[in-house]
């Protein structure tokens, strides 16, 4: 037993020493020799450890990077944001040269300055004045169409109205020159505030919505054919004397920083504005053409569709 | 019941290696919890000074394989601790479980003298840095880390008979 005992002590010594040489040997071997035992244990039984020590430091890279990654993107969300603005700046600005290139003379390109403050909302500044030969009532167009008029005119400066003022009134009519009336702010509930009516638009007349609405040059505010908005329907209250229409406005003015105001010698406009009448024409019959499909479908009775046998 | 012991340990060997490749470089801190001293020593407790040299050197070699410049000596390093505990096991701790955490550390802490003085990488002032900052607090996480395998897996410590 204790011959046993001593045998194996003997070679648990041995092993230890034979361990502890091995390893001083690993340590003094050559350079070259050292990385090729390294490599072959890398590339053996290793193998696997080093792939998932791979994924573990890279899930660390990716948890030390994530902050980083996220106000990158912040940033590039920002950036975006402010891209697309440019972008339609850029576009309302292209539209607007085009506008001034149709227009040829008789109008002065300018900025509008809005006033956020209370009970400003429904003026703006715009950057040219008598100067530039802008008088009271000059309109004040953007590409889409009309916004508002000069109200007062400073040498380098004027005041203008949006059409969202309670005093805003200009004459309209149907592109097609058919229907007149005076359009004039809407001030409906928060849904229909920015909207305008087109009033006193006589019983014998009618518009579809989506008709387009027009300046009709009468009353010396605004030269014909200036886009104003689209009939949205028709809001006449009862025992009126004439109809009212809703009509959504071409314009939104918050939208608008570079205006043209139309100088007094400005006659009729209608070729500047493209496609007037035909446009009108299309969206009144795809209007029309709707409402008899609706009008159709709706007469007609429930099993109709059925098939018969 | 010993079959049941011997498959158990070694799972549990196997499991603190994986560990040892992933939760490390997972966290990343200078202070890290070395599982590869745990499961030799956990392992060394219970089997012949002989044994567990052999299982320390290959453990080493197996760590050293990513480190050629210093190819060798965690061989050594992980050689004399293994031996060592294995020697120690009846002596000193049974199933105290501060002993266990001392046990631990101190095989940590030999590890790292043995390994850092064998490999003679670093200058006096980082190898003294490292030997009496970054190791100590390495054991003592090491240490405890130690203690909740071997109260997780129910490992037992005292020696066999």
């Amino acid at each position: 037993m204790a011959r046993a005992t001593r045998s194996s002590a003997r070679v648990d010594t041995v092993t230890l020493a034979a361990c502890v040489v091995a390893s001083l040997l690993c340590l003094i071997l050559p350079s070259g020799t050292r990385q090729m035992f390294a490599g072959n244990l890398r590339q053996t039984f290793i193998a696997p450890l080093i792939s998932l020590q791979v994924q573990a430091e890279r899930a660390r890279g990716a948890f030390i990077v994530r902050d980083i990654t996220a106000a990158r993107l912040d940033s590039l969300v920002l950036k975006n944001a402010e891209l697309h603005d440019m972008e339609l700046e850029n576009m309302r600005l292209r539209a607007l040269i085009g506008l001034g290139a149709r227009l040829r003379s008789g109008f002065v390109a300018a900025e509008a300055l809005h006033r956020p403050e209370f009970g400003e909302a429904q003026t703006v500044v715009v950057t040219a004045g008598s100067r530039a030969g802008v008088v009271e009532r000059s309109v004040v167009v953007a590409p889409e169409g009309l916004i508002g008029y000069v109200i007062g005119t400073g040498e380098a400066t004027s005041t203008a109205i949006l059409w969202t003022h309670p005093d805003f009134a200009v004459s309209a009519m149907s592109a097609d020159g058919n229907v007149f009336g005076i359009i004039k702010p809407h001030f409906g509930p928060d849904v229909e505030r920015f909207m305008l009516e087109l009033r006193g638009v006589a019983f014998r007349d009618s518009l579809l919505p989506g008709v387009e609405i027009r300046s009709s040059g009468r009353g010396s505010v605004a030269p014909r054919g200036i886009p104003i908005g689209t009939v949205v329907k028709d809001i006449t209250t009862a025992g009126a004397y004439a109809r009212t229409y809703l009509v959504r406005p071409m314009v939104m003015p918050a939208d608008v920083t570079v205006v043209m105001v139309l100088l007094p010698a400005s006659g009729n406009l209608e070729s500047v504005w493209k496609a007037p009448a035909a446009d009108s024409l299309r969206k009144a019959i795809g209007g029309s053409s709707d409402s008899l499909t609706r009008a159709r479908r709706d007469t007609m009775p429930g099993d109709s569709t059925r098939r018969r046998p | 019941m010993r079959t049941y012991s011997f498959f158990k340990g070694a799972a549990v060997f196997l499991l603190l290696v994986v560990l040892h490749y992933t939760v490390r470089p997972l966290v990343g801190a200078r202070i890290s919890i070395d599982f590869l001293v745990i499961a030799v020593l956990l392992t060394a407790v219970h089997v012949r000074p002989g044994v567990a040299a052999l299982l320390g050197f290959a453990t080493g070699l197996i760590a050293d394989s990513l480190t050629p410049l210093s190819f060798g000596a965690g061989a050594l390093a992980m050689t004399a601790v293994s031996a060592l505990a294995s020697w120690l096991k009846s002596t000193v701790f049974g199933d105290n479980l501060l002993l266990q955490a001392i046990f631990i550390a101190a095989g940590k802490l030999a590890f790292d003298f043995v390994y850092l003085v064998a490999e003679r990488r670093l200058g006096v002032g980082d190898l003294l840095a490292q030997l009496f900052l970054w190791s100590p607090l390495s054991a003592i996480a090491t240490g405890l880390a130690g203690v909740l395998v071997v109260r997780t897996f129910r490992i037992s410590m005292e020696p066999r008979r």
